[in-house]
């Protein structure tokens, strides 16, 4: 085992204190204490250090029963029965790199490196192990075809960027506490963290007298615990209350015109369309009442509030993004903050993506001189030789750098599927042939998981590296199983935004017949002929190479000691301070220099679908479509508070925290006779997952939420009985790349006994 | 007299989150589901969209005149002198197959636990009382990511909390006196 520097005097007999923490992609990072007794860890704590502490939650706090899973993949297989049947052998390491190296040159050799399809995922989230060195080894290798788009939140990214020309437009926690005013928009920190003092900062600014008002379709814990008032939304209408609260704010005077004038560029257009000087409907709250399902006056009061109980947090969440026309609903949020001049003040809050601390660029502090663009429309750099030169995507913000993936050498994520099964054919930049996935339980993850099924089916050669059997690692050819965090050592950034690190220093010897990612890439590296300094320098190098990059990492050995390093701030961080305080010296990273209210980057595409000011918009799949006579209910896929996505799926203590269920509003459920507790079937034309109908007051009627992450599991019938949220969820990006996982349309039914017959 | 021990619950600040669960499983080593030291229940009234939702977090109040072991008939439960702490001495306990949950029944707040083994005996949250002299906290404040419960000395609670005795989903009893202060949550 490795040497262990963090060992602290033990408090039984025969126990190390090991300082690691727990990196999965639930929205935190958080310190985790390690007691390892002969080899084996036998409980953990969470941070008792000085505050402010970052303590773990409930899914970090279960580690030991993922760990130690049963169903833990001990040693390499291969693939025996059909492809996704799940029937494998064990072989040896040799044979099973040999096997991917022979398929990596065949592919290379046969179809050249673009039809080598790399999926990388977030399901390890350290600076070293995971998609890290495969993805580097990929690349030298030739390079491959990967993706762009984050179902998270590009729909946010995108609008943040096309309004600020960046993604750190968030205030760090402690700031909160000088706001008059918190708007949670579609925001549940209690389930999803978003670092792990957030909710903790709400609270607190609640009690320091702060109201909290908000807007989800569903009372969510967030909700219940700090709201003062909750206003229920019609899911993917955002857009159009924020639209009507602009047009109250215009109407009644309540902007703040000295900072338009100063800061920002195409209010006027954008007041135009608000006023329907531009398309002849006046956007008023009257208008929004029908759509979004939010009473007119609660509008006009919510409007009123923000733009006059300043500074004031509109905290606009990424969820209502993941929307077939996402970036309106985070346009119009942004814009919101801006005629309000709520941006770059205490207190305040720009919306936007909400990096707050960026560790990568060493933050905030890092500038950006728009007038040293280079000129990408020619082709675009990359170190991927399969993406270099290519030229930038249709519908991009490709002038602007960071944040954005312009190269059209790059596949939606949403549209993987579709890529493999249509390739060049369907439009697409090339033909796929085989898929090298690491960390990622795309199938699960990605939308229209049916389609995702087939085409696993259809490529030449699929190889996982995973931790457990996941429905990805079912469609493999050769599983190479992968040691976890508490196995190895890593550093871990913050998630989003909080000043510190966690530091993981391995606590056991990897279980069973297992390696880290970077491991097997030091062992696959020279079956492919690529060049091995890089792999053959050890992890603590590596880690001490990559913080060495960062300003923020002083003194490696205490962090490594200590388990975490907590960066005191001088101030809050308040995202875009100089900007507005010495405007001259400090333009905004946009084109112009100012807040883009009308961006002419985006106007230059002509794309009525993605217009220059934020817009309501409605799609093939909204709740007034003709498909709505069909599948009348909206789906949410949100997130559960017992899974990190489909991580921690099978922790015997998360699972009997909550079931995996539906929520159904009571009218919903007694007109198609379902009790709580009943077996459903949710389904449209993509596909139907059963669960356990969760009978509930705290979602509004037409609408359904089923959690992400559950794992997808077809039945002989293909019914699938994990209920994967993603085998009902559409796989149409918009323009802007975002995922429209919250815009299906879907029906209910009780299962009778006799499912056939319910049809 | 020794100080009495007693728990605090800032139910305003509690999310629901399971941490304070998860973490006495982790340290006890207890499986899933049966037995459950601490156990978190919500509470949730009226219609959409005027809704109420609160959670609860019910480890064992060490009541002043536990009713539990007034229960007992075999005097495996007793309330420690030193510092009030209830615990049972589970080889007193003669189990469920000789005893139908008798402390279980007189418990208003489910503390006594029984696993799913044969004669089960009693488990119930004994305050952590080794890391208590050993000078740390309950392992369930020491994980509580919104900081919302504490253990101390019953006083020292009430000048620090105030005197909350009632909180949603949790009813004073008088004759059993629970140890427990409360930052209540209301509509």
């Amino acid at each position: 085992m490795a040497h262990l520097p963090s060992a602290s005097t033990p408090p039984d007999d025969g126990v190390t204190i090991v300082n690691t923490g727990c990196c999965h992609d639930c929205g935190g990072r958080c310190v985790l204490k390690a007691h390892v007794k002969e080899g084996r860890i036998i409980r953990f704590e969470s941070d008792t250090g000085p505050e402010p502490q970052i303590r773990a939650c409930a899914r970090g706090r279960a580690y030991r029963q993922r760990l130690y899973s049963p169903e833990r993949l001990k040693y390499p297989l291969r693939r025996v029965g059909a492809r996704g049947q799940g029937r494998f052998e064990r072989i040896g390491w040799d044979e099973a790199l040999d096997t991917v190296a022979d398929q990596l040159k065949r592919v290379k050799t046969t179809y050249g490196n673009a039809a080598i399809l790399f999926l990388p995922g977030a399901g390890n989230q350290g600076i070293l192990h995971g998609p890290t060195a495969p993805g580097m080894m990929l690349q030298a290798f030739g390079g491959f075809t990967r993706y762009w788009g984050i179902p998270s939140y590009e729909g946010a990214l995108f609008a943040s960027m096309a309004t600020y020309g960046t993604i750190r437009t968030g205030h760090s926690r402690d700031d909160l506490l000088n706001s008059k005013l918190i708007v949670m928009w579609g925001w549940n920190p209690a389930n999803t963290v978003w670092d792990p003092e957030t909710s903790l900062a709400v609270a607190k600014a609640r009690e320091n007298g702060a109201r909290i008002v908000a807007v989800d379709p569903r009372h969510t814990d967030s909700v219940a615990t700090f709201a003062h008032q909750w206003i229920p939304i019609r899911p993917g209408t955002d857009a159009a209350m924020l639209i009507a609260m602009a047009h109250v704010i215009i109407a009644e005077g309540l902007l703040d015109r000295a900072f338009i004038e100063k800061y920002t560029v195409g209010f006027d257009a954008y007041r135009d369309y608000v006023l329907g000087k531009s398309d002849g409907v006046a956007k008023t709250p009257g208008w929004a009442e029908p759509i979004t399902k939010v009473p007119a006056d609660v509008i006009t009061g919510l409007a009123r509030a923000y733009a006059t109980q300043k500074p004031a947090a509109l905290i606009a969440g990424w969820g209502p993004a993941r929307t077939a026309m996402g970036e309106q609903y985070s346009r119009a949020a942004n814009v919101l903050c801006a005629m309000t001049g709520n941006i770059g003040i205490p207190g305040g809050y720009a919306a936007g993506f909400m990096r707050a601390y960026s560790s990568r660029e060493t933050g905030h502090l890092m500038k950006k001189d728009p007038g040293k663009q280079i000129d990408k429309s020619k082709g675009i750099p990359s170190a991927n030789p399969v993406e270099n030169g290519a030229l930038p995507r249709p519908d991009t913000l490709y002038k602007l750098s960071g944040g954005t993936n312009a190269t059209s050498a790059r596949i939606h994520q949403g549209r993987i599927w579709d890529a493999i099964l249509r390739g060049r054919a369907g439009g697409y930049p090339t033909d796929l042939k085989m898929a090298y996935i690491v960390a990622s339980n795309c199938l699960n993850q990605y939308p229209n998981a049916n389609r995702g099924a087939e085409a696993l089916r259809s490529l030449e050669f699929v190889v996982v590296h995973e931790q457990f059997m996941t429905p990805t690692a079912r469609f493999a050819d050769i599983v190479l199983p992968v040691n976890t965090f508490m196995e190895r050592s890593d550093i871990a950034p913050p998630w989003l935004g909080s000043p510190y690190y966690i530091y993981l220093n391995q606590a056991v010897a990897p279980l069973h017949d297992t390696k880290s990612d970077l491991e097997i890439c030091r062992a696959l590296a020279p079956r492919i002929d690529v060049p091995a300094d890089f792999f053959n320098m050890n992890d603590e190098q590596i880690l001490r190479l990559f913080a060495s990059r960062r300003k923020d990492i002083a003194d490696f050995d205490t962090m490594q000691r200590d388990g975490v390093l907590k960066i005191k701030l001088p101030e809050p961080i308040v995202a875009f301070r100089e900007q507005v305080a010495d405007p001259d010296h400090h333009p905004f990273p946009t084109l112009s220099g100012k807040i883009e209210i009308a961006c002419d980057h985006l106007a230059e595409m002509e794309n009525p679908r993605i217009p220059a000011v934020p817009q309501y918009l409605g799609h093939p799949e909204h709740f007034d479509t003709p498909l709505a006579q069909k599948y009348p209910l909206q789906l949410l896929t949100a997130h559960s508070k017992v899974r990190t996505h489909s991580t921690l799926e099978r922790v015997p203590w998360l699972q009997a925290m909550e079931d995996h269920g539906a929520w159904i509003h009571p009218v919903d459920a007694r007109a198609r006779q379902i009790e709580n507790g009943d077996a459903i079937d949710i389904f449209n034309d993509r596909g139907r997952v059963r669960t356990t109908a969760r009978v509930t007051e705290r979602i509004m009627p037409g609408v359904v939420n089923v959690c992400q992450g559950a794992w997808y599991t077809p039945d002989e019938s293909g019914v699938d009985v994990g209920a994967c949220a993603n085998t009902l969820t559409r796989d149409e990006p918009s323009p802007g790349g975002a995922f429209p996982m919250n815009s299906a349309l879907v029906q209910v039914a009780r299962v009778s006994r006799q499912p056939q017959e319910d049809q | 007299m020794a100080a009495s021990m007693g728990i605090y619950f800032d139910q305003t600040r509690c999310t629901g989150c399971y941490t304070c669960v998860v973490a006495c499983k982790d340290w006890y080593d207890i499986a899933a589901a049966a037995v459950n030291l601490m156990r978190v229940s919500c509470i949730e009234r009226g219609t959409f969209p005027d809704l109420f939702a609160a959670y609860l977090a019910s480890p064992c109040y060490h009541c002043a005149q536990p009713p539990c072991i007034a229960a007992c008939p075999a005097a495996a439960i007793t309330k420690r002198a030193a510092d009030g702490i209830v615990v049972v001495d589970r080889d007193q306990c003669v189990g469920v197959d000789h005893c139908p949950h008798k402390c279980l029944k007189a418990c208003p707040w489910n503390a006594p636990q029984f696993g799913p083994e044969p004669n089960a005996k009693m488990q119930k949250c004994e305050l952590c009382l080794d890391r208590l002299a050993s000078g740390r906290q309950p392992v369930c404040v020491d994980a509580c990511p919104m900081f919302a419960l504490d253990a101390g000395p019953l006083e020292a609670l009430q000048a620090r909390y105030g005197d909350g005795r009632e909180a949603e989903g949790f009813k004073f009893r008088k004759r059993f006196n629970p140890s427990a202060i409360f930052k209540p949550k209301t509509e």
